[in-house]
């Protein structure tokens, strides 16, 4: 069992010479190595690293640049790694302990510093009879490094005490001498943390995923306007990451957000003025239109090693080209996103829909369900699409053909939307099967429909790069064969639909779904007109 | 984990600086590195300032009432422990000895230890026995240092010989390299040429006979620790990269 290092804070005005004379007046110990380091704590923008409770600190000091990896105990090393550039994605980290412990967290992330902080430190070795170390003491001062130069902010001074194993009675002793003779006080919080806060970031604090808190009896205008709220912060917020491309997921994460407001534009019905409706619904397929091109080479960037991995070896090492052109284009494309993002098309589209969402709903209001309780509205919504689902998943059979296949996907995506926006209407444990079990159906449809796309978009890719030069015999015959391997695995997506829609189309589930959304219907205000599916 | 043992059947050839050394620039590069000091006399753990005891000696340790990680010391480097020697280790034999599963008892009792470390460096006494047979089963690489004279060449041969015999060592690396070389005798050079020849996975890395090395008694710490920039530093250095590659390899 490894023993605890303790972290305390010392007096607000203590210098570390002075701190460091008054340790030694009470404990054996070595002069001490002086350092200066610079930390950056580094973290993919949505924390994987933090949730997975591990921390990573990429310090420079007097002996070199290392990679810092800690695993919950802020003052525990679990790995360093010696490095000389600006780690960003996995492939830029070399090969090494660390690496082999980010990768799994980090997965296709990048890393990205939320903190910087210097620190001037004096290590002292606790030393016994034989001058064998048997604790390390580590007094530290720090700063949270902020543009432009000269204006950091100083953090509390810190005195770690850090254990060396098999030495814990030594440890003890130290521990029991130090806070009484110092005046040090227990730190709460870690350093990592405190840094943070100082630099404004809140671990953890990112999320893509819904979370509101609805009141049954609010008028649906006003909920609908806190959902439609919600979706433009996600959207703001990952502006900046979409435009600079930190990380792929910015711009995921955008999309992800746009599609659901025009879902929920479209969705929830007879709540705003219908040429509003329409407005934003065009200017918000434009976002979506405009921000396209990118993802989909994100996707396949993302998603090549194991394209390639999926291939023969031999077929392998021909399909490089295709990553080569994938991205060479990619810099145009980002040029575009970028423009789109700056143009004045996309900011007066955020401030419009801005001032739309906090206006105040009117107190008079001639729209069908712009006043009614948005229980009720939601109740008849998530009915309507669960049985257009359910009649359209019926009706496919092993003949239909691909379009039937995509609409059922989009109506079952809608409804998904639909329970996610609404689900604090109603008990979690209850609408978390239904929404499980959209899920699983999207993910075959998904799977099927994307598939398509992509063969397509491949095969399209194969004939511009064909035209451009840019594919010999043996890349086109690379990706023709990665099209054939993508028709068989979608193939595989369309045998298997039967069985995952007779799941969701089971007694059971259809129970369940009626009795969350369809018994409250009858108590219902009267249905209103233009609420049709 | 990976394990090393810096193993040969004589003694006095290097092995025990070179399992110090090695496991510190292992250390100070980041990896989690434990050293085992196998052998009685203790060397290992003198240079690292550890007493030479663990506790309920060898017997407990062998036969489980006692797992290793009990005795296990923080060295005076981050990120590398020692397991120091006991005397009683001088009976290990005689404690394997007529066991169930004679050979394999090491191998089973370090692969908890993988969890806490990358490497271990076994530092073992010279002999050929059921303890030896234990290290063979139980390590990755074989690290056999080699003083280029006729006698120190021939354990080699006995040690290939023996290895070849007993069987059941596929997956065994065998890295010998030269040590405690002296360039300036014509018989060293002659010796480190055939070994070459003779032995193809001989390593190329060459530890100079020096007397920092012997220093290291009085330091008490890795020769990298406190000479950083001699000559023999350099060769452990190049020497640990070569071993490194041959881990990965």
């Amino acid at each position: 069992m490894h023993d605890q290092a303790t972290d305390l804070l010392l007096p607000e005005e203590a210098d570390i010479a002075s701190v460091a004379d008054a340790i030694r007046a009470h404990v054996h110990c070595d002069e001490g190595r002086a350092g200066h380091s610079v930390t950056r704590y580094l973290d993919s923008f949505d924390w994987s690293l933090y949730l997975a409770g591990a921390t990573l600190e990429d310090r420079l000091d007097e002996r070199g640049r290392v990679l810092i990896w800690r695993v919950r105990d802020p003052n525990r090393v679990d790995a360093v790694q010696p490095i000389d550039a600006d780690p960003g994605l996995i492939d830029s980290v070399p090969v090494g302990p660390v690496r082999e412990r980010l990768a799994p967290p980090l997965g296709v992330r990048r890393l990205l510093p939320m903190a910087e902080v210097r620190t001037q430190s004096l290590m002292l070795r606790v030393l016994n009879d034989d001058e064998k170390t048997v604790a390390r003491i580590l007094v530290e001062r720090h700063w949270l490094a902020q543009a432009p130069a000269g204006t950091d902010i100083p953090l509390l001074a810190r005195l770690r005490l850090l254990p060396v194993r098999g030495y814990r009675q030594e440890l003890d002793a130290t521990a029991a001498l130090l806070p009484q003779n110092l005046r040090l006080g227990p730190a709460q919080v870690s350093l990592f943390e405190r840094a943070l806060a100082a630099a404004g970031r809140a671990p953890g604090s990112y999320s893509s995923k819904l979370d509101y808190r609805l009141d049954p009896q609010q008028r649906a205008d006003a909920a609908t306007k806190e959902i439609l709220l919600g979706l433009l912060e996600t959207i703001a917020v990952n502006v900046d990451g979409a435009k600079a491309n930190l990380d792929s997921e910015f711009l995921h994460d955008l999309r992800v957000a746009t599609r659901r407001t025009r879902s929920a534009l479209s969705q929830i019905k007879g709540v705003f003025p219908p040429d509003i409706v329409d407005d934003f619904k065009a200017r918000f397929a434009w976002l979506q239109q405009v921000t396209g091109p990118l993802r989909d080479l994100d996707v396949y960037l993302l998603d090549y090693p194991r394209l390639r991995d999926s291939l023969p070896p031999r077929l392998g090492n021909d399909l490089e080209p295709l990553r080569d052109w994938l991205s060479a284009h990619y810099a145009e494309e980002q040029d575009k996103l970028a423009a789109a993002l700056e143009s004045s098309q996309f900011l007066g589209l955020l401030q419009d829909w801005r001032r739309f969402l906090t206006s105040p709903v009117p107190s008079e209001t001639g729209l069908a369900n712009a006043a009614r309780p948005i229980k009720a509205v939601a109740d008849r919504r998530i009915w309507r699409m669960f049985r257009r689902v359910r009649d359209e998943g019926r009706a496919i059979t092993d003949a239909s053909p691909a379009p039937e296949m995509h609409e059922l996907r989009k109506s079952c995506k809608k409804l998904r939307y639909l329970m996610e926006f609404f689900q604090s209407l109603y008990a979690e444990k209850e609408v978390r099967g239904p929404i499980k079990q959209t899920k699983r159906l999207l993910d075959n449809l998904g799977a099927y429909q994307d598939l398509s796309v992509q063969a397509e978009h491949l095969r399209e890719t194969a004939e511009r790069m064909h035209a451009e030069g840019a594919a010999d015999v043996g890349s086109l015959l690379a990706m023709g064969a990665l099209i054939e391997r993508m028709l068989d695995t979608r193939q595989q997506a369309r045998q298997a639909f039967g069985r995952t829609f007779a799941e969701f189309d089971d007694d059971a589930n259809g129970a369940l779904f009626r009795q969350l959304f369809r018994a409250t219907n009858a108590a219902a205000v009267a249905p209103a007109a233009g609420d049709g599916a | 984990m990976k394990i090393i043992a810096v193993y040969s059947i004589k003694g006095g050839v290097g092995k025990t600086t070179s399992a110090v050394n090695l496991a510190y620039l292992a250390a100070s590069e980041g990896r989690r590195t434990l050293v085992w000091d196998l052998d009685p006399q203790g060397a290992a753990s003198f240079y690292f300032r550890v007493k030479p005891k663990v506790k309920g000696g060898g017997k407990a340790l062998l036969r489980g009432k006692r797992g290793p990680d009990e005795s296990i010391k923080g060295t005076d480097f981050e990120l590398l422990d020692l397991l120091p020697a006991d005397f009683s280790y001088r009976n290990l034999d005689i404690l394997l000895d007529g066991k169930h599963g004679a050979t394999h008892r090491l191998k089973r009792l370090l692969q908890p230890m993988g969890r806490e470390y990358d490497l271990l460096f076994l530092d073992c006494p010279p002999s050929i026995s059921l303890m030896s047979e234990n290290i063979f089963r139980a390590a990755d690489a074989l690290l056999v240092p080699v003083i280029p004279s006729t006698l120190s060449a021939r354990t080699l041969t006995q040690l290939t010989d023996f290895l070849t015999e007993s069987g059941g060592h596929a997956g065994l690396r065998l890295l010998p390299f030269c040590s405690m070389v002296d360039r300036s005798r014509a018989l060293h050079a002659d010796t480190i040429v055939r070994l070459g020849e003779s032995c193809p996975s001989l390593l190329g890395a060459v530890i100079p006979l020096a007397p920092e090395v012997e220093r290291m008694g009085l330091h008490r710490m890795p020769l990298p620790a406190y000479a950083p920039s001699s000559a023999v530093s350099a060769a452990y250095r190049e020497l640990w990269r070569e071993l490194k590659a041959a881990l990965e390899s």
